[in-house]
């Protein structure tokens, strides 16, 4: 056969493909898929199907019904967080203690003890191991309790229930219902959150779940948020209510987070990710009894322990930097207080000083690492007692001495709500960064979901602090 | 300066309305100085051709003057542009009416079908919205080169028809030839199929998609005035004014034709109703038809509602066993034929 005649055929072919017309593709598609549904209901027997749907079903109608649907649902993310948060709070300050009291001194006059530099000696342990220890202690123990508990709930086949229930209010944003699921994890980590956007399968509201994640307030920014709470927002209101008013306060702050999600979510599909394509479906699978300890075991190793990894990867360079910045200077003056002194005018502009930009710059590695930093900072800038030494991150038992810190290095009211909002709307931290990378495949939509939430938190804050500046 | 709240407020509020003029959709500055830099002589030469083809087919004759009053350019590049496509052969001048010569048409059929076939790509391979099609393969067509434009083709497995209903051009410029009438001349009482939806003018086609009439659906008119066009199709009612139904091309049925009576959306079923499924309607596209069929919803298959949502939409609906929640706009494109209660 010679290439003329091949070419004539395909030619040929071509000619009657296109005779034949668009319906044919889609009639071959169709039959193919009702012959196999028709063989299927011929040679298959199915034993009595009635009764395994009854429990199903009556446990549907109470979960989706109009009346308890959404109370239960907001006792169960409720009670999730709650647990989580309050849980947390015993191992940490148990890993805490052994971490950051026992070992850390004990590694520091080992290292003297063999002679090493006093740079040596603080640039590992007071830089690179108290940022890992740190870490760790924060956050091992909500993680640990967030995930499993999670799981379960995703095992017995409650969470599709949620994403559709709450699907409607998603489909106004543009996004898919799913979407409540991984903003709930997102409560958890904003890292765990993106690879659990998976489950959604549509590319564009796969890609609005992603770039919104980070405005769910993580582990890691929850604790920021009570301190500051605790310390400012209590303050206000008399003594009896202060609990009452920090508790609200953090409240506000997550559900501000979920405005600006639903936002940012309806602002994307409309503008940059209206081309993407776009599909919904939700298979509501039938309850089953949560495989218990296999559950527990698959989310503490792929949850749990990959994002705590990553994030010790993470924040062992974020400590180096932050005891390098603070030990290394140019001419009588730390590499930290330069950064400090150009970054307050910008600062003020946003109703915070150049000591919290500082720290969110070098604190991008982890979340839980900001205050203390903060800590350090101020302490080394106002030269007031306290604190352990240059680039030698702490934290303090009592509440009232770390308001006194604070306090010494200016803040205010403002400066403290300032920081909350600006805690919920800045870049993710860099293990979520990674990990949108690694989900996504695209630096375009990575620089994206790490911009976006700075801009809205330069945006907020400066608004706050020059209308709080005109009117209080 | 010295700081106030105030001034910088003011200098904040004065940047965003800065951004706002610049990049405001479609009359901002950024958008005018990008429609400046595509404005090239090939674009109004293509236009004009496609412009004349159209008139052609419905036998208008077009003159300098309707030229110059519908194309958006400057009326000078129109003038210089009908030159050289003079000088060119691509058009004649007979009796003060431009004619497109072989080669003129040629060149505008290959310029139709750029254009048709990424209004293709966009319904099946992107999720843009239908609105917004047309204007974006008007800007496209003019970039795609011939090469392109096949390698286009075959990736869409070469269509006859374009989301709208319009027939592509072939590579060699064959043409299917569709016969139909305007649903405004259709009399009272006849059943026909809508082949074609003119997206042209943009407001007459919004009003059509916000009516949610599908193409290929079948219809039934039942009243035809000069005020108002009424007819049944897939179990609704729709009510259109005869000019905008007169944007709707269909093909009369004879009775013998008629497939399956009775048809109706899934949107319509009602809790404890139970259905058999007798296709998917041709809107439904792309990824989202091939994920429809992978779950089941193909013709014969039995469906029933499951759950209904305490906030109205989506619905879970039973099929084949399985509990699959769909958005209203899904299920309005499946259709269904009720059965009946008895059973």
């Amino acid at each position: 056969m010679n290439t003329k005649n091949i070419d004539e055929i395909i030619a040929l072919s071509e000619e009657l493909r296109w005779e034949i017309g668009d319906d044919f593709h889609d009639n071959l598609a169709e039959s193919i898929y009702a012959d196999a549904s028709k063989i299927v209901e011929d040679t298959v027997i199915k034993d009595n199907k009635k009764s395994n749907f009854r429990l199903d079903a009556k446990i549907d109608k109470i979960v989706t019904s109009r009346i308890w649907g959404f109370p239960i649902m907001l006792f169960i993310l409720g009670a999730v967080l709650w647990l989580t948060i309050i849980g947390a709070n015993y191992p940490s300050s148990m890993l805490a203690t052994i971490l950051l009291d026992n070992i850390h001194p004990f590694l520091k006059s080992t290292g003297t003890n063999l002679g090493f530099p006093w740079w040596l000696n603080g640039f590992l342990f007071d830089g690179v191991y108290l940022a890992v220890a740190w870490v760790i202690a924060v956050m091992l123990p909500p993680m640990a309790i967030f995930f499993p508990l999670f799981t379960l709930l995703e095992d017995f086949g409650y969470l599709p229930r949620v994403a559709f229930n709450m699907d409607n209010l998603f489909k106004k944003s543009g996004a898919h219902g799913k979407q409540a699921l991984t903003m709930s994890m997102g409560f958890g980590c904003n890292a765990a959150g993106v690879v659990a956007t998976r489950i959604i399968d549509s590319p564009r509201e796969r890609l609005i779940a992603i770039i919104t994640n980070n405005f769910s307030l993580c582990n890691g920014r929850w604790p920021t948020q009570i301190l500051l709470a605790t310390i400012f927002i209590g303050a206000v209101v008399p003594e009896s209510y202060s609990s009452l008013a920090s508790l609200l306060a953090v409240i506000g702050i997550a559900i501000l987070g979920i405005a600006f999600m639903f936002f940012f979510s309806w602002a994307l599909s409309k503008t940059v990710l209206k081309g993407e394509v776009s599909t919904f479906n939700l298979e509501l699978p039938p309850y089953r009894p949560p495989v218990f300890w296999k559950t527990i075991y698959t989310s503490l190793i792929d949850r749990t322990m990959i994002v705590l990894w990553r994030a010790i990867v993470f924040a062992a360079p974020a400590g180096a930097v932050i005891w390098l910045i603070s030990n290394i200077t140019i001419g009588d003056l730390s590499l930290a207080s330069w950064a400090i002194n150009y970054l307050d005018g910008f600062g003020f502009l946003l109703g915070l000083n150049g000591v919290i930009l500082l720290a969110y710059v070098v604190a991008i590695p982890a979340n839980e690492i900001v205050i203390p930093t903060i800590l350090m900072l101020t302490v080394m800038v106002t030269g007031i007692a306290g604190g352990v030494g240059n680039g030698v991150m702490f934290e303090l038992d009592s509440v009232t001495a770390t308001a006194d810190i604070l306090k010494a290095g200016g803040w205010t009211l403002l400066t403290a709500i300032n920081v909350m909002l600006f805690s919920l709307l800045h870049n993710p931290c860099s293990t979520t960064i990674y990990t949108i990378y690694k989900e996504t495949n695209s630096v375009k939509w990575t620089v994206v979901a790490s911009i976006l939430p700075v801009i809205a938190g330069f945006i907020v804050t400066f608004l706050v602090a020059q209308i709080w500046r005109i009117f209080i | 300066m010295n700081y106030t709240p105030i001034t910088s407020l003011a200098i904040f509020f004065g940047i965003c309305i800065l951004l706002f003029f610049v990049f405001r959709p479609k009359k901002g500055i950024y958008f005018f100085l990008k429609s400046m830099y595509h404005q090239k002589d090939k674009t109004i030469i293509e236009d004009i051709l496609k412009y004349l083809y159209h008139n052609q087919t419905s036998n208008n004759s077009i003159s300098t003057i309707d030229l110059t009053n519908t194309l958006n350019f400057p009326n000078t590049i129109i003038i210089e542009s009908l030159k050289k496509m003079m000088d060119n052969e691509l058009i004649i001048l007979e009796h003060d009416s431009y004619k497109l010569t072989s080669n003129g048409n040629e060149y505008a059929l290959q310029i139709i079908r750029a254009h048709r076939l990424w209004e293709k790509y966009l319904s099946e391979k992107t999720g843009f919205h239908k609105t917004e099609w047309h204007e974006r393969a008007e800007r496209k067509e003019h970039e795609l080169s011939p090469t392109d434009i096949n390698n286009l083709s075959s990736l869409l497995g070469n269509p006859k028809f374009d989301p709208h209903g319009d027939p592509i051009p072939t590579k060699k410029g064959k043409i299917v030839s569709k016969r139909g009438v305007h649903l405004s001349s259709v009399k009272e009482n006849t059943v026909a199929k809508i082949i074609h939806i003119e997206d042209e003018p943009d407001i007459i086609y919004k009003q059509i998609l916000a009516e949610n009439i599908h193409l290929y659906s079948i219809v039934r008119v039942v009243e035809n005035n000069s005020t108002r066009v009424v007819f049944h199709s897939e179990g609704e009612q729709f009510v259109l004014a005869p000019i905008v139904a007169g944007n709707i091309t269909v093909s009369v049925l004879e009775k013998s034709d008629l497939e399956e009576d009775n048809i109706a959306r899934l949107s319509s079923l009602k809790m404890g109703e139970t259905a058999k499924i007798i296709g998917l309607s041709k809107e439904s596209r792309g990824e989202s038809r091939r994920r429809l069929l992978d779950l089941g919803f193909v013709r014969g298959a039995t469906v029933g509602i499951d759950l209904l949502n305490p906030l109205g939409d989506p619905k879970a609906y039973l099929i084949k066993g399985t509990a699959i929640a769909l958005r209203k706009d899904q299920a309005a494109k499946i259709l269904i034929n009720k059965i009946s209660h008895g059973k």
